[in-house]
């Protein structure tokens, strides 16, 4: 579950362009889309990509998105549901 | 000074000319069914239903271009019948496009990307630019041409700049209007946003999911009462108010109260001379996403409170892409207020 | 008059947040695209992750201009011939490459030639009119026109510029999209247009289409002015013109090849009246055969 978080975080700053943002930046609780990273709709689009490309998971509605990408954590709890 | 109207054309998926998509709009009869091309056969598209070939043939066009170019070409020939060029008439073309000559490129580059071939003079169409001068050539127009490409707002801001043109003595006459081809670019792109519907459009209503995607082009002809007499043209409406204005908000995202759509229709009435009571119609963009029809409704209340025109969408119908929305207006016999042009018949 | 309040360029030159530029021009740079400042003091970071250089360029020279004009602008004006390669052929790339049904949606929303207007009205909260022009060498001709409409409808601070973005495939296109050879560069100049009395301003411009002969255009130009050659301090010009004027200066030198580049021409003119004793400067911008951009720089 770690080795998953470490690599999320990784993808996320891949996905997302984070420029000078590094892994131990993102605490597994930190809020994506709260001030920290401040992230967007946009944003939400591209995590839906990631997990389709990296992990097979289709979310078909954006809606569905906003618990799920909450946090690291919730990503992660997500994936290991529905792989 | 007033600015009239004298010629309109245009084509899309339910009808090339006047006639034609008047009939099909009162017998509320759909462009959109399942596309013919590779890259739309999954999809429902208002795909004009004509190879380019077959279209060239038809309408007589010799010049090697884009589809876009191509439908601006039959929909702004239409408008300029009757017309002529004349030295004492100072004549320009502003066109608008959001893809310009797309549809040629991405055939290209699929094949650059896929076999490492191409034919690399294919691409001298994809400058948005090339498209309306090779409409002003078609149409014999040899002065100022200016293409805009503001997405879905760029045929009423091509309006909006031959309007402001004319009322400046710098030209007398312009055709103005929009084209855009359907492009795999564009269904991927806004397949990409998630705010594609499978289905049939439906703007406005609370089961909205999102755009279906077309094809098409529309010009009108905007001339001076100096222009009129020497044309002899009769004016079939005029363009009597305008306005452009940003929202600001998000660059995909319309604002929950619509401010910008809000400042525009504020400004288009002021310019104008008319108040929100002088409105009989309202012709909205209504793309059936959530986020625009809702804020397009926010913006329509706070401007005409109480007492709201009927308004409508005719995606759900001819379904456009971005651009010539204004111009199928013309033929509703409205005064008529749209986002940000007033047109008064 | 168009009296200019201010200017910001990027380019292959020393131009950003130079005062003069005509002073320090040198041979263009073949190793380097653009001398570009550290867009991280600029652009938020979070806005910035996603922009393409022409985007970067475009809102860095807009929000200079900002910093140096005390009202906001009361219309935004962009030209763009090419817009947003970068983004365009990425997004491209990826749904002719995918077989997934997702694909990422940044590059196509960063791709239309609207986005750099975008980006700048967002990047200010400006609310204003905001145009984006397209139409091959002359967009920033058109602009400036588009620009000073404004002006005359009472506007007071007018934002209008021009940017291009160059991508390496766009050298395989070039010899079939102009004839000119000079090395494909991007570049980006902004420019506050104010209805207040300032020291240089615009006096006219003529977007062209065509044209016979250029010097008869040239000529014919000058003319509706009351000019002739000779009152010429100075001409930029993309291409040779067969007329003996005081002092030439083949802009495209030291730009490098983009459309836009009479913007930076512009600058560049501006800054020459600024530091000598001249009045009359011209750009000609010739790059495409029958058409001709010419604008009249002169002293208040």
């Amino acid at each position: 579950m770690s080795d998953l978080k470490q690599t999320l975080k990784e993808q996320i700053i891949e996905q997302l362009n984070l420029e000078d943002i590094t892994p131990a930046d993102i605490q597994d609780d930190t809020p994506l889309f709260g001030e920290a990273l401040g992230l967007d709709s946009i944003d939400a689009l591209e995590f839906i990509v990631l997990l389709e490309q990296n992990y097979g998971i289709k979310i078909a509605d954006p809606s569905e998105g906003r618990e799920i990408f909450q946090s690291v954590n919730s990503l992660a709890a997500y994936i290991e549901k529905n792989k | 000074m007033e600015i009239f109207i004298t010629g309109y054309g245009l084509i899309s998926s339910i009808g090339i000319g006047a006639d034609e998509t008047i009939l099909s709009l009162r017998n509320e009869k759909s462009g959109i069914t399942k596309g013919s091309n590779d890259f739309s056969s999954k999809y429902l598209v208002g795909e004009i239903k004509f190879s380019d070939n077959e279209l060239k043939e038809r309408f007589g066009i010799m010049q090697n271009c884009s589809r876009t170019a191509l439908l601006g070409m039959i929909a702004a020939k239409q408008a300029f019948e009757g017309h002529s060029i004349s030295e004492e008439i100072k004549t320009g073309l502003i066109s608008s496009t959001s893809v310009g000559g797309m549809d040629v490129s991405e055939k290209e580059f699929r094949k650059y990307l896929q076999d490492g071939k191409q034919d690399l003079s294919q691409y001298k169409h994809h400058s948005s630019g090339v498209s309306s001068e090779q409409i002003a050539k078609e149409l014999g127009i040899k002065g100022f041409v200016n293409t805009i490409s503001t997405a879905c707002s760029s045929a009423a801001n091509a309006l909006m700049m031959g309007a402001r043109m004319i009322q400046s003595g710098m030209l007398d006459r312009v055709v103005v209007g929009g084209t855009d081809a359907l492009t795999s670019f564009t269904i991927n792109g806004f397949k990409s946003l998630m705010i594609f519907d499978e289905d049939w459009c439906k703007p406005f209503d609370n089961s909205r999911k999102g755009l279906n995607l077309g094809e098409g082009a529309g010009f009108v002809v905007l001339e001076s009462e100096k222009s009129m007499q020497l044309s002899k043209q009769k004016a079939v409406a005029n363009l009597s108010g305008w306005s452009n204005a940003s929202d600001a908000f998000h660059q995909t995202a319309s604002s929950p109260d619509g401010q910008g759509a809000q400042l525009s229709m504020t400004e288009a009435l002021k310019v104008a001379g008319l108040t929100p009571d002088d409105i009989d119609y309202i012709n909205a963009h209504g793309t059936a996403t959530p986020n625009n029809d809702l804020s397009e409704s926010q913006a329509i209340k706070s401007i005409f409170k109480e007492n709201i025109p009927p308004f409508s969408s005719t995606k759900a119908l001819q379904v456009i892409l971005w651009l010539h929305r204004v111009e199928l207006k013309l033929f509703f016999r409205f005064l008529q207020l749209t986002m940000d042009i007033c047109i008064r018949i | 008059m168009y009296y200019i309040h201010t200017i910001s360029s990027i380019s292959n030159q020393d131009s950003f947040r130079n005062n003069d530029v005509y002073s320090s021009l040198r041979k263009f740079d073949a190793e380097n695209d653009v001398v570009a400042p550290d867009y991280k003091e600029f652009i938020p970071r979070n806005a910035l992750r996603r922009l393409s250089p022409i985007l970067r360029m475009g809102l860095t020279c807009a929000m200079e201009c900002q910093k140096n004009t005390n009202a906001e602008f009361d219309s935004i004006v962009v030209g763009t011939a090419l817009g947003c390669l970068k983004d365009t052929e990425k997004f491209l790339t990826n749904f002719i490459t995918s077989t997934s049904d997702f694909l990422s949606p940044t590059a196509f929303i960063q791709s239309t030639h609207n986005t750099i207007g975008g980006q700048i009205s967002l990047g200010l909260s400006n609310h204003s009119y905001n145009m984006t022009h397209t139409q091959n060498n002359l967009s920033f001709e058109v602009s400036l026109i588009d620009a000073m409409l404004c002006i005359n409808d009472g506007k007071k601070n007018v934002l209008v510029g021009a940017a291009e973005e160059k991508i390496p495939f766009l050298e395989n296109l070039q010899p079939n999209i102009v004839a000119d050879t000079h090395p494909l560069a991007s570049g980006a100049s902004f420019f506050v247009l104010t209805d207040e009395k300032k020291s240089i301003g615009i006096k006219k411009v003529d977007a062209l289409f065509n044209i016979q002969s250029v010097e008869n255009e040239i000529k014919r130009f000058l003319a509706t002015e009351n000019l002739t050659v000779n009152d010429i301090d100075l001409v930029l010009t993309s291409n040779n013109i067969e007329l003996s004027f005081e002092k030439t200066i083949h802009y495209l030198q030291h730009t490098g090849l983009h459309y836009s580049a009479s913007a930076f021409a512009t600058h560049v003119g501006h800054d020459f009246l600024k530091s000598n004793p001249a009045n009359n400067v011209l750009v000609v911008n010739h790059l495409c055969n029958d058409k001709l951009g010419l604008i009249l720089l002169q002293k208040g």
